[in-house]
C-alpha cells in the first residue's frame, strides 16, 4: 500500500476555549443547585423575589448543569480526542467557533430566559421554541465538523471512544427535535403537539436518553480515550467495550417509560420500559469493570496521581448509578421511590460522580498539555479530590434518607387503617435535617470546584508567551475503501459471520456505521412510540372531559412560567396510600387537552391532580400570598406578584389559537376567548370578596391560576353527557 | 378512515414484543463477532491507539496495517 505521508497539526485553541467554558459554568452550575438546596430548606432563600423562586431556578440548574457543564466538558473531550485518535485535524477551525461561541449564547438564554418563566415545563427540554431552533442549528453545526472530520481521517481503524461519540451526536439530535415539536402562541410560548400520556411518553422518551445519550455515552467516549492515556495501558478488554457499546445503544432507547410506572401510561409500555432497564444493568457493569481492570498493575499510580484518583470514583459512581437505575426501575422499588428525593440522590451520584469527577480528572490531565506548563499544584488537586468525594457522600447520604424516609411515611397506616401521616407537610418537615445535610455536602463540592479553579488559574498563568503547536506526520488513507469481502470457499455461514470481517468493514466505513446506530436508535424508538400514539384503546377518552375555559387555560400557563410542576405532581397513582390521601387515580383520558402534560416527577408538594373545588378561593388567594399562614411549617415560596400582576386578558386568544390548531375543540371561545375569559375572572374575584378577601382581584394574575387549580381533576366527576366508546371528542 | 383507525384495528399488541425479539438477537450477534477466533489480535491492535497517538512519527506507516 502506498502511504504518502503528510504533516498537519491539531487545532488545540478550542479545546482550551470550552475547557474554560466548562470551568465557568460549572461553578455557574454549582452555585444554582446550592441556592435551590437552600430554598428547600429555608423558603427565606427565595429572597420573595419571582425570578429568584425554586420554581424558576430549579431547571436553570438542571440546565446549566446538564448541557452547560457537561456539555461543554464533552466538547472538550471530543475535540482533543477526536483529532488525535483520527489524525486529523478537525475538519474546519469555523464550525468549531461557531459550535463554540453558539453553545454558550444558546447557556446565556437559556440563564437569562428560565428566571423570567419562559419554558415548556418539559424536564431537561425547558428552553421555548427559539432557543430550541438554535440548539438545532449550533448541533448540526458540530455533527457537521465532527462527521467532515472522520471523512477526512488517516487512521483506518475508527476507535470505540468515536463509535460513543457518534451514537451520542446522532441520538442527542432525534431526541431533541422531536420532543421539542410545538406550536408557538407567540414569542416565548408554545405548546407541545402532544397531549397527555403522549406527552409524557415522549418526554420520558427524552429525558431518559438525554441521561443515556447525554451524560452517559459521551462521557464512556472520553472514559475509553483519556483513562488509558492516564494509566499508560490500554484499555483492560476491548471486546467488552464493543460489547458494551452496542448493547448500550440497543437497550438505552427503550427504557424511558420506566419514568412513569403507576401513571396512567399503558401498563405494556412501562413494563417493556422495566424490561430493557434491568437489561441495561449488565452492559453498564461490563462497562464499569473495563474501566476498573485498566488499572490493573498499575494500582500504585493511582496513589500518588489525582487525576487516577478521580478515574477511579467516577467510574465507581457510574457503577453505582447503573447499578441503582435498573433497580428503581423495578415496579415494586418505583411504588415507594417515585415522587421522593431518592431520584434526587441517584442523579446526583451521576452527576456530581460519574460526570463531575471525571471531567475534573480529564481536565487536569489537560490542563498541562493545553497551558504547556506543569499543573500547578498536585496537591491542591489531590485537596480537590477528597473534598468533593466527602461532599458526594455528604449529599447523596442525606438525600437517600429523605427520599427512603419520605416514601415510607407517604405510605404508612395507622392500626385503625387510616394514614398515619394524613397531613402531607408532617411529611416534609421530616426532612429538614437531612436538607441541612445536602447544603453542607454541597457546599463541599463547591469548595473543591473553587480549589480546582483556582489551580488551573495557576497553570494558565504559568503559560509561555506563545503556544508551541507540533507538527505531526501522518500516512493519508488511501482513497479506495478496503477490499470487498469474499467467503473462502467451505465456511460455513456461523464461521463467516464470526469471521466478522464485515464489521471491521463497518468500523472502517463511518457513514454505514452511523446508518446502523441510526437504525438501531429509530426502530426501538419507533416500536414503543408508534402503539402509544396510533392505538386508541391506550388512551381510553372520557365524555365528560372538555377543554380549559381561557382562563383556565390562561392559569394554566401561570402554573407552567412559575414552574409549579417541578415541586407539584397532578398524577394520582392506583395505589391505596394514594388514593385514601389524594382522591381517585388518574384517568389516561383526563389529560387529552394537556399539552403539554404536567404530571410532575417530585412531590416536594402535595399532588394536585384532584385538588379542584378541596378549598375555596380564598384559601387559594392567601395561600399564594403567604403559604405560612395557612400551613404552618410549609416551604413554598410566597407568590405575591400574582395579586400585583395584572392578567393580560387579550393575550389569551393567541393561546386559544394554539390549541384549536392543535385540535382542542375550543368551539365559541376561537373568537371570544379575552371575553370570556373576563367574566370568569370576574365572577371569581366577586366571590374572593364575598367571602372577606380583598376587593379587585378579578383582573389579576392570581384569579387566573385559582380558576386553574379549582378545575383540575372535576371533569371525570361530572355525569357523562353521551357515551360513544372509540370516538375521539 | 384515519390512520389511527387502521392501526387500531390491525392487531399491533405483539409488535414491541416482536422488536424486543430482534433486539436480542442482534445482541447474540454482537456476542458471536466480539468473540470470534481471530478478533483477539485485531482488538489489542485497536485498544493501542490512544496510546499511539501521542508518538506520531510512528503513525506514518501504521495505516498500511490492514
Amino acid at each position: 500500500m502506498s502511504s504518502q505521508i503528510e504533516t498537519f497539526s491539531y487545532d488545540d485553541a478550542i479545546v482550551r476555549r470550552f475547557l474554560w467554558a466548562t470551568v465557568i459554568w460549572g461553578l455557574v452550575g454549582f452555585t444554582v443547585g446550592l441556592l435551590i438546596a437552600l430554598q428547600l430548606a429555608n423558603p427565606w432563600f427565595n429572597f420573595n423575589t419571582e425570578w429568584l423562586s425554586f420554581g424558576r431556578l430549579r431547571p436553570l440548574h438542571t440546565n446549566a448543569v446538564i448541557f452547560a457543564f457537561a456539555g461543554n466538558a464533552i466538547f472538550t473531550g471530543v475535540y482533543y480526542s477526536t483529532q488525535r485518535l483520527l489524525k486529523t485535524r478537525m475538519f474546519s477551525d469555523g464550525l468549531g467557533k461557531f459550535h463554540f461561541w453558539g453553545w454558550q449564547a444558546i447557556i446565556v438564554a437559556a440563564a437569562l430566559t428560565l428566571p423570567l418563566g419562559f419554558t415548556q415545563a418539559k424536564e431537561y427540554a425547558e428552553l421555548e421554541w427559539p432557543i430550541d431552533i438554535a440548539i438545532a442549528v449550533v448541533w448540526v453545526a458540530f455533527a457537521i465538523n465532527f462527521f467532515g472530520t472522520l471523512a477526512k481521517r488517516r487512521e483506518r481503524h475508527i476507535y470505540v471512544a468515536i463509535w460513543f461519540y457518534i451514537a451520542s451526536i446522532i441520538t442527542v439530535a432525534v431526541l431533541h427535535i422531536f420532543n421539542n415539536l410545538s406550536v408557538p402562541a407567540g414569542l416565548f410560548k408554545s405548546y407541545s403537539i402532544y397531549a397527555g400520556v403522549q406527552d409524557a411518553f415522549m418526554q420520558w422518551w427524552y429525558g431518559h436518553n438525554a441521561v443515556a445519550f447525554f451524560l452517559t455515552t459521551p462521557f464512556l467516549g472520553l472514559m475509553y480515550y483519556f483513562l488509558p492515556k492516564a494509566a499508560e495501558r490500554p484499555i483492560f478488554s476491548y471486546k467488552l467495550s464493543i460489547l458494551h457499546f452496542w448493547s448500550l445503544v440497543f437497550l438505552y432507547i427503550w427504557a424511558g417509560p420506566h419514568h412513569l410506572h403507576y401513571t396512567a401510561l399503558p401498563d405494556w409500555a412501562s413494563t417493556l420500559g422495566m424490561v430493557f432497564s434491568v437489561m441495561l444493568w449488565m452492559p453498564s457493569w461490563g462497562g464499569m469493570v473495563n474501566g476498573l481492570l485498566t488499572l490493573r498493575g498499575a494500582w500504585n499510580k493511582v496513589t500518588d496521581e489525582p487525576v487516577l484518583k478521580f478515574y477511579v470514583v467516577a467510574i465507581t459512581a457510574y457503577g453505582m448509578s447503573t447499578f441503582e437505575g435498573p433497580m428503581l426501575s423495578v415496579k415494586s422499588v418505583n411504588a415507594l421511590a417515585h415522587y421522593t428525593d431518592w431520584i434526587i440522590a441517584h442523579v446526583h451520584t451521576g452527576a456530581l460522580g460519574w460526570n463531575g469527577l471525571l471531567t475534573f480528572g480529564m481536565i487536569y490531565w489537560l490542563a498541562p498539555r493545553l497551558f504547556q506548563a506543569p499543573l500547578h499544584s498536585k496537591k491542591l488537586a489531590e485537596l480537590h479530590f477528597w473534598i468533593a468525594s466527602f461532599g458526594i457522600l455528604l449529599y447523596v447520604a442525606a438525600i437517600y434518607s429523605a427520599g427512603i424516609t419520605q416514601g415510607l411515611m407517604w405510605r404508612a397506616f395507622d392500626e385503625t387503617g387510616r394514614l398515619a401521616y394524613p397531613d402531607f407537610v408532617e411529611t416534609v418537615m421530616k426532612l429538614m435535617p437531612m436538607y441541612w445535610v445536602r447544603v453542607a455536602g454541597g457546599s463541599l463540592y463547591i469548595v473543591g470546584t473553587l480549589i480546582f479553579i483556582y489551580n488551573i488559574f495557576k497553570t494558565w498563568q504559568a503559560r509561555p508567551a506563545t503556544y508551541e503547536v507540533p507538527v505531526v506526520s501522518a500516512a493519508r488513507l488511501v482513497a479506495a475503501a478496503p477490499a470487498p469481502y469474499t467467503a473462502p470457499a467451505g465456511e460455513g455461514l456461523v464461521a463467516r459471520f464470526q469471521s466478522a470481517r464485515w464489521h471491521r468493514r463497518w468500523e472502517a466505513l463511518p457513514l454505514t456505521f452511523t446508518i446502523m446506530v441510526v437504525i438501531a436508535v429509530v426502530v426501538a424508538s419507533l416500536a414503543e412510540i408508534i402503539p402509544t400514539f396510533l392505538i386508541r384503546s391506550n388512551v381510553p377518552t372520557i365524555a365528560s372531559v372538555k377543554p380549559y375555559t381561557p382562563l383556565e387555560l390562561a392559569g394554566r400557563d401561570l402554573y407552567i412560567r412559575e414552574g409549579c410542576f417541578n415541586c407539584h405532581s397532578q398524577m394520582v397513582r392506583p395505589l391505596r396510600h394514594e388514593t385514601e390521601r389524594w382522591g381517585e387515580y388518574s384517568k389516561p383520558g383526563e389529560f387529552v387537552y394537556d399539552h403539554p402534560f404536567l404530571w410532575g416527577s417530585r412531590r416536594i408538594g402535595p399532588d394536585l391532580a384532584r385538588v379542584g373545588g378541596k378549598f375555596p378561593d380564598l384559601w387559594h388567594l392567601r395561600h399564594f400570598a403567604e403559604p405560612r399562614v395557612i400551613v404552618q411549617n410549609s416551604i413554598m415560596p410566597s407568590y405575591g406578584h400574582l395579586q400585583r400582576n395584572g392578567l393580560d386578558f387579550e393575550g389569551i386568544q393567541a393561546r386559544v389559537d394554539a390549541m384549536v390548531m392543535l385540535g382542542v375543540p375550543y368551539g365559541e371561545a376561537v373568537n371570544n376567548a379575552p371575553a370570556m375569559a373576563r367574566v370568569q375572572a370576574q365572577s371569581i374575584g366577586a366571590s374572593i370578596e364575598s367571602a372577606g378577601g380583598p376587593a379587585g382581584m378579578g383582573d389579576r394574575e392570581v384569579v387566573a391560576l385559582i380558576a386553574y387549580l379549582q378545575r383540575l381533576g372535576k371533569d371525570i366527576k361530572q355525569a357523562p353527557v353521551a357515551t360513544a366508546a372509540g370516538v375521539t371528542p | 378512515m384515519k390512520l389511527v383507525d387502521v392501526m387500531s384495528a390491525s392487531g399491533l399488541s405483539m409488535y414491541a414484543i416482536v422488536a424486543l425479539v430482534l433486539f436480542v438477537a442482534a445482541f447474540c450477534g454482537v456476542l458471536l463477532m466480539i468473540l470470534a477466533p481471530g478478533a483477539a489480535a485485531r482488538h489489542a491492535q485497536a485498544s493501542r491507539l490512544p496510546l499511539e497517538d501521542d508518538a506520531p512519527q510512528s503513525a506514518g506507516f501504521r495505516s498500511s496495517h490492514e
